[in-house]
């Protein structure tokens, strides 16, 4: 019978095979386990990011412009939305100021000097994302060198939209909510109901419905679609009421014994272009 | 081959695609409101058709193809991922296939295009296949099949026609 491959072939496609698989595996498990990258592959990352910024201010002029575009088909449409949403902002703006000198002054009443809803925020631009099939990451321009830890929440235009993954000395890789490794949604939230608050932790990303799932959710509670979600802060890395999303379905899990909420994130994740980070004051 | 044919093929072959690299990843979070519509996820790859460009047009043998391959692989890993081995065993997989199967196709841009889907096909199975293996792959088949697999076979069929003779040209004057 013809051989396709010869035995020295076979043995090789074999042994590589296994090397791949063990290294692939072997550098996930690592780069959950480890805080700091090694430093081979922080050089590589901060020599690659820095060329990304250079290449990235063409071609992020064009994505700007043609975003642009884009939007001035619908900016009658908008405009008039939004001038009827302004007359609210305006009022809502005063009673925060109001609340917050109340909420600083209690505070100081009770001597507490930072609380869970403290944070300060490091803006940054993101410089690219990953053109692959299955994690969906960002890589920022700021990294260590400004304060950046790994698991720090990152903010898009309205809301949480992944976490540090990996800090470099200049730039940093941010895993967004939709990644679907483990590492890169699991947050405590609470869902602001009518009927109260309820706290838990977001257990799955759904990537064909493209939502966050929250399961384990007692029967008891009263959760509506819309319902506001944002996170708890319970965990100590992410501060509290950072707003995550609305809830878009609530189901019951597959014996009925609990519920299971999915999440429609209030971020769009399709166009990141700046980032906050929020450094969480009682980690400082 | 003079000498100075040489260099050039091995300075300018592995900038261009240092730079189509990097460009990848600042086209997916530049274009995103284009690339990335609803549940639709087409991924470019401009890095994997300058691959093979050099296989269809015969300049890979001119050069040190193959460590070209695992030098982009591993900096595809460490640069976009952060988990080593997924592309750099894609890149080989893809390009070896294409070399493989490259005499079995005629010259013409067609014939060429149908090769380069079947790297394109090799590369995303074996990104997909090595997400399952590690647990962060959790589309189903269907799913990746239709959001994912078809528009950026698409996408990246249309940029490899564009490119064709402006491709084939430039490396004709390199080789």
């Amino acid at each position: 019978m013809r051989k396709i491959f010869s035995s020295r072939t076979l043995v090789l496609l074999m042994v590589g095979f296994l090397v791949v698989v063990g290294l692939i595996a072997g550098s996930n498990w690592w780069a959950k386990k480890t805080n700091n990258p090694p430093f081979f592959q922080r050089v590589v990352n901060d020599l690659s990011g820095g060329m990304a910024k250079v290449i990235s201010v063409p071609s992020n002029a064009v994505g700007h412009r043609a975003n642009s575009l884009a939007n001035l088909l619908n900016t009658f449409s908008e405009n008039k939305e939004l001038k009827g949403k302004l007359d609210g902002y305006a009022q809502n703006k005063v009673r925060l100021q109001t609340v917050e000198e109340e909420n600083e002054s209690l505070k100081k009443q009770l001597g507490l000097k930072k609380s869970l809803t403290d944070y300060e925020t490091i803006p940054a631009v993101t410089i690219s994302r990953s053109p692959t099939t299955w994690n969906s990451q960002l890589v920022i321009d700021k990294g260590a060198r400004s304060g950046l830890k790994k698991g720090m929440p990152v903010m898009g235009d309205s809301g949480v939209i992944g976490i540090l993954s990996e800090v470099n000395t200049v730039n940093a890789k941010v895993a967004l909510i939709s990644d679907t490794s483990e590492d890169s949604n699991r947050f405590a939230i609470t869902v602001r109901s009518g009927s109260g608050d309820v706290n838990g932790i977001v257990t799955d990303y759904d990537a064909d419905k493209k939502m966050l799932v929250m399961g384990s959710v007692p029967n008891s509670a009263n959760l509506n679609k819309d319902d506001t979600v944002v996170t708890s802060g319970l965990g100590g890395k992410i501060p509290s009421g950072l707003l995550v999303g609305k809830i878009a379905d609530v189901t019951s899990d597959s014996y009925g014994l609990s519920k299971k909420i999915y999440i429609q994130p209030s971020s769009d994740l399709s166009k990141i272009s700046n980032v906050l980070v929020a450094k969480s004051s009682l980690e400082s | 081959m003079a000498s100075w044919q040489f260099f050039r093929l091995n300075i300018a072959f592995p900038l261009i695609l240092v730079l189509l690299f990097l460009l990848d990843g600042n086209l997916m979070a530049s274009l995103g409101n284009f690339l990335l519509r609803g549940s639709l996820h087409a991924v470019p790859m401009l890095t994997l058709i300058w691959f093979f460009y050099a296989i269809q047009f015969g300049v890979m043998d001119k050069m040190p193809f193959y460590v070209y391959v695992v030098i982009i692989g591993v900096l595809y890993d460490i640069f976009y991922t952060g988990i080593f081995g997924t592309y750099t065993l894609s890149f080989l997989g893809a390009c070896f296939v294409m070399e493989r199967l490259q005499p079995y196709f005629d010259s013409r841009m067609m014939s060429g295009l149908l090769l380069f889907l079947i790297g394109m096909l090799v590369y995303l199975a074996a990104t997909y296949f090595a997400g399952k293996i590690i647990g962060v792959g959790h589309e189903s088949h269907l799913a990746f099949f239709i959001f994912l697999l078809l528009p950026t076979s698409v996408l990246n069929l249309v940029l490899a026609a564009i490119f064709y003779y402006p491709g084939w040209s430039l490396l004709q004057r390199l080789g």
